[in-house]
């Protein structure tokens, strides 16, 4: 069924329509999401809900550009992400995406600073520009102070607020998190929700958050209900 | 350039791992550099044209020996232009020190000097040599880890059957030669030569020939010279074999042509082995950074670039293990000639050194070890989807 006009908002910067998502397991077909229609606006904060198994994590990853949708259109500020080739794609999302995981996903053998200047390193800076950068997005999530150490010399909360400079670093307008404080206690959870705020407030950087948490879903500006791969509405 | 602290930082990162199979690369590298010197060495002796000297021994083996008649027959063939027996006798100072042997031989000197240039000593040294029956020469290494200089007396007693005389050989030294390494370079200076006249007399004069050491006027004749020797005797009790002395020696040290291959063979073996393991290690590394590769994926890493990091990596890791090996291949060869017994015979046969396209073969090789290694595991890395190296296992 073709997604209604009212659902289609060609000036946002997320534009899902009509995008459906199946998997086949053996002769039996999965249906993870059935025809979504979704618009976010630049300097939103969305959040995404649902119960396990409802395709949030699926849409995510289809907004990001790091999985491609069976049918329907995904673009994302400006570009059909569809109509990119893979090599584009991953082009792409090194200027425009930035990825906050739930256990952080740091790389274990770089120091924090190193960490956070990995997208750097496929934008043509010199060495002293993007460590100088680096060091800046550690400053705004508060950690300049560890920038040599290593993933395992940090907490969690720690983790992830390197986790989220490595995310914005390359100046992105779109961040996406998939339950940024599912592996945290709840103060750290609460400081990286504070940064994502900040982040959306200040930085002006559109998010979209998938979460199980309903006060991690507060601070979104909008919540959105996934369930069975329909989207519920806000 | 600016990914190479990426690479290092993971090769650094697991260093047990790493310097293992640094470690079993070079030790490959090393094996694949010291044979193929070797055998580079050998053929390049072997296939030398300046073969001047002949040495003729049964066709049997050299445990069978040839009658001292020969020796005349012998001086009648067209192009040769001397003759001298030279027996290993196979003395020692101490049977019960074999470390402190060195090679030593019953020549003609009188023939054998003049044929052997390479051996130089003083016009006093030779008169005294040539006089003394019991008189011998030694090279300036025994001299010197012997503590021996001229007139001292010398004893020695072989292990061969028919030289054991139930009393040790009684020698002086006469002389100390010494070679001129520029000229004659990798001849040893660890050699003893005494009088033939001695052991022959003193075993009753029943002494068979070990060995003839023949010149010839023209090199280009050696293998019609050689020919014509062996038809002479081609009806006798003892027929001969006649070889250069280059090919005569590599023979004996066993690196002739089948055995060049039987190195190469190794050499192609453990290669092999090393390119498993490094390809175990490197699908190892990969399969547990999946997740790490997920998200350089997601970064915006493109395929391409992950792939070439993979490869980089297992390309580090091989030039470690070339680099070493080669290093380690650089002291072995020259080691070698150090060592006890086979260390002579090498002097006599090859100048040893590291050639320099050997080291880059190996170096070049350790490279495509390491890019043939990981390659398998960089393409795995290449083809996975984001979504399934980001599965949580």
């Amino acid at each position: 069924m073709p997604p209604a006009a009212a659902d289609i908002r060609p000036g946002a910067t997320v534009n899902v329509e009509a995008v459906c998502k199946t998997y086949r397991r053996d002769s039996q077909e999965i249906v993870v999401l059935d025809r979504i229609n979704l618009a976010v606006w630049e300097g939103e904060f969305v959040a995404l809900m649902g119960p396990s198994g409802s395709g949030k994590t699926t849409l995510l990853n289809l907004i990001a550009g790091i999985d491609r949708p069976t049918s329907g259109r995904v673009t994302v500020a400006g570009a059909d992400l569809g109509a990119l080739s893979e090599g584009a794609l991953a082009g792409w999302r090194s200027r425009n995406v930035g990825f906050i995981f739930q256990f952080y996903n740091l790389i274990p053998v770089l120091t924090a600073v190193q960490n956070v200047e990995l997208p750097l390193l496929l934008n043509p800076l010199a060495g002293k520009e993007r460590r100088a950068r680096a060091l800046t997005a550690l400053r705004i999530v508060g950690l300049a102070d560890r920038a040599s150490h290593y993933p395992r010399q940090l907490s969690g909360g720690q983790e992830q607020r390197v986790a989220i400079a490595r995310a914005f670093v390359a100046d992105p307008p779109l961040l996406v998190a998939d339950e940024p404080t599912g592996d945290l206690d709840a103060h750290s959870a609460e400081e990286i929700l504070d940064l994502l705020q900040t982040l959306n407030r200040e930085f002006k950087k559109t998010i979209v958050m998938v979460t199980h948490d309903p006060r991690a879903a507060e601070r979104a500006r909008k919540q959105l209900h996934l369930q069975k791969g329909v989207l519920a509405g806000a | 350039m600016k990914f190479l602290p990426f690479i290092v930082s993971h090769v650094r990162h697991n260093w047990i791992r790493t310097s293992s199979t640094v470690l079993a690369m070079a030790v490959c590298i090393f094996l694949f550099a010291t044979l193929q010197t070797l055998v580079y060495a050998v053929s390049g002796q072997v296939k030398s044209p300046g073969a001047f000297r002949l040495i003729i021994r049964n066709n049997v083996s050299l445990a069978f020996r040839m009658p001292k008649s020969y020796e005349a027959q012998i001086a009648t063939v067209q192009g040769v232009k001397r003759v001298s027996i030279a027996n290993w006798f196979g003395g020692m100072r101490d049977l019960a020190k074999p470390r402190d042997f060195f090679p030593n031989f019953a020549v003609e000197p009188e023939i054998f000097l003049p044929m052997y240039p390479e051996y130089q000593l003083d016009p006093q040294e030779r008169q005294a040599f040539l006089d003394d029956q019991r008189g011998c020469i030694i090279g300036k290494d025994i001299a010197d880890k012997a503590k021996l200089k001229e007139g001292d007396s010398l004893q020695l007693q072989s292990a061969m059957a028919p030289y054991r005389i139930g009393k040790p050989f009684e020698f002086v030294v006469r002389g100390i030669y010494r070679v001129d390494q520029v000229r004659f370079p990798g001849t040893s200076e660890n050699m003893m030569f005494f009088h033939f006249k001695y052991l022959d007399e003193a075993t009753g004069r029943k002494t068979a020939v070990s060995t003839y050491r023949v010149e010839i006027s023209d090199p280009s004749q050696a293998v019609a010279v050689g020919r014509a020797i062996d038809a002479l005797f081609r009806d006798s009790e003892a027929q001969t074999h006649t070889e250069t002395e280059a090919v005569y020696a590599a023979g004996f040290i066993s690196l002739g042509g089948k055995l060049a291959l039987l190195l190469n063979g190794i050499g192609l073996s453990v290669m092999f082995t090393i390119l498993l393991v490094t390809a175990n290690t490197m699908s190892m590394a990969v399969r547990e950074r999946r997740t790490e590769i997920g998200v350089l994926k997601t970064l915006g890493f493109s395929a391409g670039l992950v792939l070439r990091l993979v490869i980089g990596e297992a390309i580090a890791i091989g030039a470690c293990g070339g680099v070493l090996g080669i290093v380690l291949a650089l002291f072995a060869t020259k080691a070698f000639v150090k060592a006890p017994m086979i260390g002579d015979l090498l002097k006599r046969v090859v100048n040893l050194g590291l050639p320099l396209p050997i080291a880059a073969l190996g170096i070049a090789m350790a490279v495509a070890l390491g890019l043939a290694a990981g390659l398998v595991p960089a393409l795995l890395a290449y083809r996975s989807r984001i979504t399934d190296l980001l599965r949580q296992v």
